[in-house]
């Protein structure tokens, strides 16, 4: 028989001893799990505190501290006399900070700012593979409804990556005004990010793209400064830590005279060409102008992608500085040197005469000279005055094509003039070497003639012409063209070429303008201008006859070289009209900028005289006294 | 269960409690609110009780002032006040548009005016938390409510909303240092942007030394901030002074001269129509630009427009002047070169600027226009 409380007793113990291991275990599975929650919770701790220390102390440090850029404005770009050729005005950029950026707010942002949403996304995309927490620059020139849009929306509770950097923006002249010789200033890119000599240059930086602000970025640019602040949660200063200011770039003074510039720019309007005006002297150049141009305030402004599609491929190349890239045949502004090299070869005297009957055959082949009827006879002097032709296929093929070379080289022709600015041509001067060498070819004596009278294979830019002329003017001697006065040269190159013939050669440049030669429309009284028309094909018989051209096409380049006075001269020119047709026409060009430069002589000198007599007047001896 | 849970209260109470920060924080993670969720319950949770506390501290003023004062006086003169009010806005309006464009587009501008949809509101605090100069109000999201939309009352523009709850938004007033707004001067044009000091003042930058503002003058809203509509005043100038790079201008904002206590937000403005919904992701109310009005799009004309040239620009155009007058085709042949020492005789001399000294320090970020001309003079 059972005992019912030793059975109540048992169940009672039993119970008592499964409560408690259930409890037990239960407690022990709540163990598990706290030690697991800590686990968790430390392991999260290691993640923030020693993971990612480093990152996350930098990214507190710059919510409480911030780092303001002081971007330092470009050196200004001056004329000779100081006149202001390149400024600097106050801009705005507008930049992203990463470290507050939030990918959605970048659609209103677009919209607000007229930005192409996937390309705004690009650019944070492409930033945010570089460095951490650089800024990024998203707008750079802001119209002032942009300027109020950012300023009102980037409090904290709207887009606080919004920030707004003063940062000063280049001014260019209007219209292209000097926009080859000037260049402009872009964003550095990729590829220049990759190279040695834009090491110290981030994402985002400014540099010279071309002309003078390329040639010349290391002077103009400046040092940025910064200023570390310590803000509040609302991004308002509360304490300025360090300030390094910006230290601006340095001023870049040309040998550019703008009253000679201004004169080559209103000549060139509306047509395709060049104007280089030196001063055969020192090599200065006086103006450079080539047309089309484009508007560098583009640039400054980051250029757009229709914009910039537009300019690359516009037929008529505006990109081009024309003064110093376009190889063209100089035609018969090649003959003076000719002439020089049959002098100084010893091959012919001034007094060589020549009968033009309107052309010439010369092996076997009938040649004609530009004047129909013939210039009769022709010595060297007549033969510059009036350019004939068929004098200078004679001269030409007496004197060989190696002499005309060799003298032509010493003019600078067939190399770079070593001016101051990125991408200048080196032009052409064949000689029988020279087609050995590139063509594996001997030289025909035929190929001397069209040589001869400037045409064939020998090319000239309008800087390469304007030096040689002005430096056989100069009597031989040669000064390197340079824009900045900084780079003017000290020591020329000089030839031993004799004076009398150069005084030969200069007599007949002077009757082409002042004897009733081809450049009478340059003449100006009282100034002894001399000067040689050139007019050169640019394209070949063969390809002329064929009628795949259009009229435009078929016209020649027309030329003008010239210089003043007739001795000791002061300045240089030469114009290159891209289908000109003739240098006549291109000689009132010169002759305006020739005027420009005495007249500008002339006011100068009335007004140094009185200064002059004012400047002396208390350093002056001291008068005698009269006793 | 009923055992486990009240053998254990105490750790229950605690893991409920982690799993409902944990659920909340999920939910805030995903939903991707700007604020947070505890934000938006304590400010719906005080928002009635201050709602209640305000209406009873006002109504048992006003009953009070009711009672012993004169009750029906004080009726007559709430409603005159809130005619004035009225009145007052259109005739600012009418006012800016009169001085502008056409008197008889006037009216057809007011009227498009008053089609502007406002909801109003009442400043029932100050945010929690916030410096003063932003305030709360008693409308939020329920009402349509949207950061960035516009607070204005009848005197003027009063402040924009920084964040809005489903009762209750944040004012950011016009005299908060992170406040801007785009303005246009009524009586010059001049544009520039109004910025909060932190003090009763505002003022407006951006505008050159060179533009004319004179101390009186009435500043209205451009409508290209993308915030506020085109017309409505901002204030009255107060100081003017010339800066360093730009001219200093200080400004009285009318919006905030008779006190704040009840203001309009816009929910609609009215220079052009804009879509009956938000786009779409969009956090931020972006008002619709208004029609150009003499504010250059582009930064390059807009820039040309303030004068801003070189030296070379205004050689090449005195040298332009001698040609003309000269009759003188430059590159052409005609008569010959021109005389280049005869000054054109209707025009005035050119005005280049001082030659700029060759040394860094003289560099200046102003444009060489504003600096008188002492080289190349021209007998």
């Amino acid at each position: 028989m059972s005992d019912p409380d030793r059975t109540e007793r048992v169940s009672s113990t039993r119970l008592f001893r499964d409560d408690t291991k259930f409890a037990l275990g239960r407690i022990a599975v709540f163990q598990y799990a706290s030690v697991a929650v800590f686990l968790f919770l430390i392991s999260g701790f290691w993640v923030l505190q020693i993971r990612d220390h480093e990152a996350n102390s930098t990214l507190a440090e710059r919510n409480r501290i911030k780092t303001v850029p002081l971007l330092a404005p470009r050196g200004k770009i001056l004329d000779r006399d100081g006149r202001v050729i390149v400024d600097n005005q106050p801009a705005f950029v507008v930049q992203l900070a990463q470290e507050n950026l939030k990918l959605e707010h970048l659609a209103p942002i677009a919209e607000g700012l007229h930005l192409d949403l996937d390309d705004l996304k690009a650019t944070v995309k492409r930033y945010a593979a570089g460095k951490r927490y650089s800024p990024i620059p998203i707008k750079r020139d802001l119209t002032p409804a942009e300027l109020t849009f950012i300023d009102s929306h980037r409090d904290p509770g709207t887009f606080p990556e919004l920030e707004l950097v003063q940062e000063p923006r280049r001014l260019y002249p209007q219209n292209g005004l000097a926009a080859h010789v000037i260049g402009y200033v872009g964003e550095v890119s990729e590829t220049e990010l990759n190279s040695s000599d834009f090491a110290s240059y981030s994402q985002g930086d400014l540099v010279g793209k071309t002309g003078l602000e390329r040639q010349y970025n290391e002077i103009l640019k400046g040092v940025d400064g910064q200023r570390r602040v310590v803000v509040d949660v609302a991004g308002r200063e509360h304490q300025v830590l360090e300030s390094a200011e910006a230290t601006p770039g340095q001023n870049l003074q040309l040998t550019i005279d703008l009253d000679l510039q201004a004169v080559a720019e209103l000549a060139l309007e509306g047509k395709k060409g060049a104007v280089i005006a030196l001063d055969p002297r020192d090599g200065s150049v006086l103006a450079m102008v080539s047309r089309p141009a484009f508007d560098p305030n583009l640039f400054a402004a980051h250029i757009k992608s229709a914009d910039w599609k537009a300019l690359t491929t516009n037929p008529d190349n505006p990109l081009l500085n024309r003064a110093i890239q376009a190889q063209f045949a100089p035609g018969s502004t090649f003959k003076p040197l000719v002439a020089m090299a049959g002098l100084e070869s010893g091959t012919i005297d001034e007094n060589y005469s020549v009968r033009c009957n309107g052309g010439g055959t010369f092996y076997g082949r009938y040649t004609k000279c530009w004047q129909k009827g013939g210039h009769g006879g022709v010595n060297m002097h007549a033969g510059i005055v009036h350019s004939c032709d068929v004098y200078f296929y004679t001269v030409g093929d007496k004197i060989g094509i190696d002499n005309i070379a060799e003298y032509a080289e010493q003019a600078g022709l067939g190399k770079k003039t070593g001016v101051d600015l990125p991408g200048e041509a080196e032009g052409l001067m064949p000689s029988t070497k020279w087609k050995l060498r590139t063509q594996r070819e001997k030289w025909y004596p035929g190929e001397t003639i069209s040589v001869a009278i400037g045409q064939g294979a020998v090319t000239v830019t309008p800087i390469q012409l304007a030096t040689a002329i002005g430096g056989m003017a100069n009597g031989g001697v040669w000064f390197k063209p340079h824009l900045v006065k900084m780079a003017a040269p000290t020591d020329p190159r000089r030839e031993n070429w004799n004076p009398d013939h150069i005084a030969k050669v200069v007599a007949g440049m002077y009757g082409v303008v002042n004897e009733g030669g081809t450049g009478t429309s340059a003449a100006i009284p009282g100034i002894t201008l001399s000067g040689k028309t050139g007019s050169a094909q640019r394209v070949s018989n063969d390809l002329r006859k064929s009628g795949k051209l259009a009229k435009d096409e078929l016209q020649d380049n027309g030329w003008f070289v010239a210089f003043a006075p007739r001795e000791n001269p002061e300045i240089v020119i030469a114009v290159l009209l891209e289908a000109g047709e003739h240098g006549n026409l291109a000689a009132p060009t010169a002759r305006d900028v020739i005027k420009a430069y005495f007249d500008k002589k002339t006011r100068l000198s009335k007004i140094a005289q009185p200064s002059l007599a004012l400047i002396q007047r208390p350093g002056a001896a001291a008068p005698p006294s009269v006793h | 269960m009923d055992l486990i849970l009240n053998r254990y209260r105490n750790l229950t109470a605690l893991v409920a409690a982690i799993l409902v920060q944990l659920v909340l924080l999920a939910y805030q993670v995903k939903s991707n609110q700007e604020v947070r969720l505890i934000r938006v319950w304590a400010v719906s949770a005080v928002t009635p009780l201050a709602r209640l506390l305000e209406g009873g501290r006002s109504g048992a003023v006003t009953f009070f002032k009711d009672y012993f004062v004169l009750l029906d006086v004080r009726e007559q003169n709430k409603r005159l006040q809130t005619d004035l009010n009225r009145v007052q806005l259109e005739n600012q309006v009418l006012r800016s548009e009169l001085d502008t464009a056409e008197r008889g587009r006037a009216l057809s501008v007011f009227q498009e005016q008053s089609q502007m949809k406002t909801v109003a509101a009442r400043i029932i605090g100050n945010s929690p938390g916030s410096n003063g100069r932003v305030v709360l109000i008693d409308r939020g999201t329920g009402s349509g409510i949207q950061p960035g939309m516009a607070v204005i009352t009848p005197d003027g523009i009063v402040g924009k909303i920084v964040s809005s709850y489903p009762t209750a938004s944040n004012l950011l007033l016009v005299t908060d240092p992170t406040f801007a707004a785009g303005v246009l001067s009524q009586k010059n044009r001049v544009h520039g942007t109004l910025k909060g000091t932190g003090n009763s003042n505002a003022l407006v930058d951006y505008v050159q030394n060179e533009q004319n503002v004179e101390v009186g003058e009435w500043f209205y809203t451009a409508g290209d901030d993308r915030v506020f509509p085109k017309g409505l005043p901002a204030g009255t100038v107060t100081a003017v002074r010339p800066g360093r790079t730009v001219k200093e201008i200080f400004l009285s904002p009318s919006g905030l001269q008779n006190g704040l206590e009840d203001v309009l937000v816009i929910l609609e403005g009215d220079h052009k129509p804009i879509p009956d919904l938000p786009p779409p992701g969009q956090s931020v109310h972006l008002q619709p630009l208004p029609t150009s009005e003499g504010d250059s799009a582009d930064p390059l004309s807009a820039a040309r427009s303030s004068g801003a040239q070189t030296d070379l620009d205004r050689e090449v155009e005195h040298t332009r002047r001698i040609g003309e007058d000269q009759k003188h085709v430059f590159g052409e042949r005609g008569r010959g070169a021109p005389d280049f020492n005869k000054v054109p005789a209707a025009a005035p001399l050119a005005a280049p600027s001082s030659p700029a000294s060759a040394s860094p320090a003289s560099n200046s970020q102003a444009p060489s226009s504003s600096t008188p001309s002492s080289n190349q003079p021209r007998p």
